[in-house]
């Protein structure tokens, strides 16, 4: 268990005495590595939080952003990472209940989903029950919710082989004044609505804040099995609720159950509060008062009402079938006084109970990484056509058909620019006006990450930034998921706080405020102990004041041209190219560039809102020849590119004009009218473009100069990209 | 608009009936339905009490089903879509029954629809053998019939059967065309800025023929 024999001496002098059960219960819960950020709150604060756009920050279980004037968008990310290695199907699930809990606990409605799934080999057995049962669980938990799953990120290396990250997000609006987000006080009640509470999940978040054996598969009992019929009435009563003012302040019952909620609340807002157990729904009757405060059954949400708005409220409630309990009330002394059965089970004080102490580890560069090689000695290759097949097959790069055609990312009737159609995911908000929307996306590069933590993680806040913009949004918030190892270990830990470094500066860089987020550590193999590859992902939320303008990526005209926006260096490091090509992970990955992705960002943002840009792909995994290959099999057009007119620097080799990953790089298609507008607006801005050829024809063709280096008919582009992940995984 | 407890396409249906079709529409709770009161009914897309037994069985014997099947005899439309056309097929108002996908899985995507035999209600403006897309999004989708029906409306795919329906019936209507159910969504296809580049809003076809026969009959 994870409290240590200091954290027990520390209970002992907070409370003076030997602490109780159902104390000690608490403590372990809340004081957990998933509850408390004990070993990350330090770091954390490296973070840029804040702007004017801002309206409620981390520290509630979900952030706010202001949007349109009067409407707030929602929006946070979760990992459920050690429940899905042990059952993936409802660890994915009750990951993506949890996530829309948080989000409606500011009154907001979820209106989107995203999954950041890491996935080991599809041929490895193991790891292809792990895939079908990560996004099954996906698939039945959301499209029964009637939220839709948009977008989303998919990784696939053999370091997740037995154990997946699964890391979801959710975004909710509301209008500003209808935010939930009163200020609790005492006398107010306290109301658990939604699921009765079961032995499922108890210290499920002590349980994910240590390493799994491999005997932990038995350790099914700490995973929680979810309801998504009741979490589709919680969403639709508490809708109802907070459009009718009801509800003061929410809290979702998540890890560490109703000790968390309890003790967070509460020292958030100088409180105390008094709860007596006996009063709360209950699925099985011999439960002890520890399991009550720390089971983590799903679908249950924490309210505060006051109390002449109990009766509205418990109508509302009822009138949808949903349980609830008034467990008692909040008090003004700072203590959390727990009953059960007449007895005084628990008194704690809640500023203690909410935060333990910042626990700071070793920290040291590990071996594995000081020996990687970064000089990169690349076989010479004659076969460019050959190797971008290769590329474009790979499992990273190829059409993730598979998986979204598996969740329903049309309800809601929302989803202007859907899956596989665009660098993010575009909704329209109806209740702001007729085409105001927003673009999401989340990101994040495993490879990279392993061969420089700091570059890799700020790479991903780059990728997320160029993905919004790249549909004609502007970014404005973000929220990261740092997933590490093993904090307690020197080498592990090093790289967490080399990720969130990265994430920090390029996030300030870019202006960008991480408004929210979540640190999961401890994720390691379940065969050998060592950590699965660390990874950042970053979740951005962009505003489009004209959904009507938003672009996708598919080539749409003969004649049109075909520009690369920004600078290509010979960037082959942790490249997917040396990989497939080589099976190399080596080399210094593609260095962050700030400066130009805010100046090349705002260019293209220019050629979308003029509208002389009918199509736009950000150039990543894969390079600008797996960039043009996709917006080729997207509009089932041809087109033929000239690699002498891309803007290089120190490129020696063909193949390092094709598949290096700089950063900071465009290919947008320009209206064959509208060419001289654009490079000359792009000489106003001083922003390096290239004009590299024109769209025409039914096949791919890659020159320098006179010299042809790559011919393939787009239909066979199209059918390597469109069933290579059905064939990898259904066999 | 009837609301089962996990409906979750019943507000866009509302919002394209009132916006597109420009037909006054109100979303009812399934205990407070009562028939004799709507000019039309749509049992709209979801989960209904989680689709637990199968797609549309609990809510298919729910009370609310009585109030409907009263109606239907008064002659009033009803459109069932997806979870609304699995719920009319399991209480035996439209013929056949709503199977797993063969792929085994859930299937989001566009496809291209054949409207065959169109009359009643819902398909009063369509001509025969019109192509339409529309977007489907089901688990249980697969039609099952022994003989394909005849001499009525029906909904087939077009190009292809994405989930090895017999016949490739995607949709099929009582014999007059006053209960038309189906898989796919006419409201994800009705209004163009939710419509990929490649594909036409098909779902219009429904949504204005139920408004004129509303106002003038069919």
């Amino acid at each position: 268990m994870p409290l240590t024999t200091e954290e027990l001496s520390e209970i002992k002098m907070i409370l003076g005495r030997e602490p109780t059960r159902a104390e000690l219960s608490m403590f372990e819960a809340q004081w957990s590595e998933h509850c408390s950020y004990k070993s990350s709150r330090y770091y954390l604060r490296l973070l840029p939080t804040t702007n004017s756009n801002v309206l409620i920050g981390p520290g509630r279980d979900a952030p706010a952003v202001k949007a349109f004037d009067r409407f707030a968008l929602v929006f946070k990310i979760e990992s459920h990472n050690h429940p899905s290695a042990v059952d993936p199907y409802n660890g994915a699930a009750t990951g993506i209940g949890g996530i829309v809990r948080d989000i409606m606990t500011l009154g907001a409605k979820p209106i989107a989903l995203l999954d950041l799934l890491f996935l080991g080999e599809p041929s490895n057995h193991y790891a292809n029950w792990l895939i079908r049962g990560v996004v099954k669980g996906i698939s039945d938990y959301g499209n029964r919710i009637g939220v839709p799953v948009v977008a989303g990120m998919i990784w696939f290396d053999k370091s997740y082989n037995t154990y997946p990250l699964v890391n979801v997000a959710c975004v909710g609006i509301v209008e500003v004044s209808k935010l939930v987000n009163s200020v609790p006080e005492a006398g107010d009640l306290i109301v658990v609505a939604g699921n009765s509470t079961g032995r499922d999940g108890i210290f499920g978040s002590s349980f994910a804040s240590k390493s799994l054996g491999s005997d932990e598969l038995s350790n099914i009992s700490a995973v929680q099995v979810g309801n998504p019929l009741m979490e589709k009435l919680l969403i639709d009563a508490i809708t109802e609720a907070t459009e009718l003012g009801l509800i003061k302040y929410m809290k979702d019952l998540g890890g560490g159950g109703l000790a968390t909620a309890l003790s967070e609340l509460a020292a958030d807002h100088n409180l105390g509060a008094v709860v007596i157990l006996d009063s709360l729904h209950l699925r099985e009757g011999n439960m002890s008062p520890e399991e009550i405060l720390v089971s983590e059954s799903q679908e249950r949400m924490m309210l505060i009402v006051a109390s002449d708005r109990l009766n509205d409220l418990g109508a509302v409630l009822k009138r949808y079938d949903l349980e609830y309990s008034v467990i008692g009330y909040l008090s003004s002394d700072g203590l959390i006084k727990v009953y059960y059965r007449g007895e005084l089970v628990a008194n704690v004080p809640a500023k203690e109970l909410a935060k333990p102490r910042i626990r700071l580890w070793d920290i040291e560069i590990p071996e594995e990484y000081r020996s990687l090689g970064r000089e990169l000695r690349i076989p010479e290759v004659n076969d460019l056509s050959h190797a971008l097949r290769k590329v474009l097959s790979s499992p990273n790069v190829v059409s993730k058909e598979w998986v979204y055609s598996q969740y329903d990312y049309e309800v809601g009737i929302r989803t202007v620019i859907k899956p596989g159609a665009g660098d993010a995911a575009v909704l329209r908000l109806m209740e702001v006006s007729e085409y105001a929307g927003i673009a999401v996306k989340g990101d994040g590069n495993p490879r990279y990450v392993y061969l420089n933590p700091f570059m890799g993680a700020a790479n991903a806040v780059g990728e997320c930034y160029r993905n919004l913009i790249s549909v004609g949004s502007k970014p404005v918030a973000i929220v990261d998921e740092l997933n590490a190892g093993n904090p307690e270990k020197p080498t592990h830990y090093w790289y967490f706080t080399q990720m969130v470094k990265g994430v920090a500066w390029m996030a300030q860089e870019l202006k960008l405020p991480v408004v929210g987020g979540k640190v999961s550590f401890y994720n390691e193999d379940l065969s050998n102990g060592s950590q699965v590859r660390p990874v950042t992902t970053i979740v951005g939320v962009g505003l489009i004041d004209d959904v009507r303008k938003s672009v996708t990526y598919s080539l749409k005209n003969d004649g049109d041209y075909v520009i690369v926006v920004g600078v290509t260096c010979p960037e082959l490091g942790g490249s997917e190219y040396i990989y497939r090509c080589f099976g190399l992970e080596a080399g210094e990955i593609p260095l962050p560039r700030p400066s130009s992705e805010i100046l090349n960002g705002t260019y293209v943002s220019k050629l979308i809102d003029l509208g002389y840009a009918l199509a736009v792909h950000d150039v990543d995994v894969g390079g600008i020849a797996a960039a043009i290959s996709e917006m080729c099999v997207k509009g089932m057009k041809g087109v033929m590119i000239d690699l002498s007119k891309v803007p290089a620097r120190g490129c020696s080799r063909f193949d390092e004009i094709m598949f290096s990953e700089s950063q900071a790089r465009y290919l947008v298609e320009v209206r064959r009218d509208c060419l001289g507008k654009a490079l000359e607006l792009a000489r106003d801005l001083n922003v390096e473009v290239g004009v590299l050829g024109e769209v025409h024809g039914d096949e791919l063709a890659i020159r320098y100069g006179d010299l042809d280096l790559v011919r393939v008919g787009i239909n066979e582009l199209r059918e390597i990209y469109d069933n290579t992940l059905e064939r990898l995984i259904e066999g | 608009m009837i609301r089962f407890p996990g409906s979750n396409a019943d507000l866009d249906v509302v919002w394209v009936i009132r916006k597109v079709a420009g037909v006054n529409a109100s979303l009812v709770w399934h205990k407070e339905f009562r028939h004799g009161i709507y000019d039309a009914i749509v049992l709209p897309g979801g989960f209904s009490y989680g689709d637990w037994l199968r797609a549309g069985a609990i809510a298919a014997r729910s009370e609310v089903m009585d109030e409907v099947g009263e109606d239907v005899l008064n002659g009033v439309p009803v459109l069932g879509i997806c979870n609304g056309f699995q719920i009319l097929v399991e209480s035996g108002i439209l013929p056949g029954a709503l199977l797993p996908n063969t792929s085994g899985r859930f299937i989001c995507g566009w496809v291209k629809l054949r409207l065959l035999n169109p009359r009643g209600p819902w398909l009063k403006l369509a001509q025969h053998g019109l192509v339409v897309d529309m977007p489907i999004a089901h688990g249980e989708g697969r039609y099952y019939v022994d003989e394909e029906p005849i001499n009525r409306p029906m909904i087939k795919y077009f190009d292809t059967n994405p989930n090895g329906s017999s016949y490739d019936i995607a949709g099929v209507a009582s014999e007059s065309g006053l209960v038309l159910g189906l898989m796919p969504h006419p409201e994800r296809a009705a209004e163009q800025i939710l419509v990929p580049d490649d594909r036409t809003p098909g779902g219009l076809i429904i949504w204005r023929s139920i408004a004129s026969a509303l106002k003038e009959g069919w």
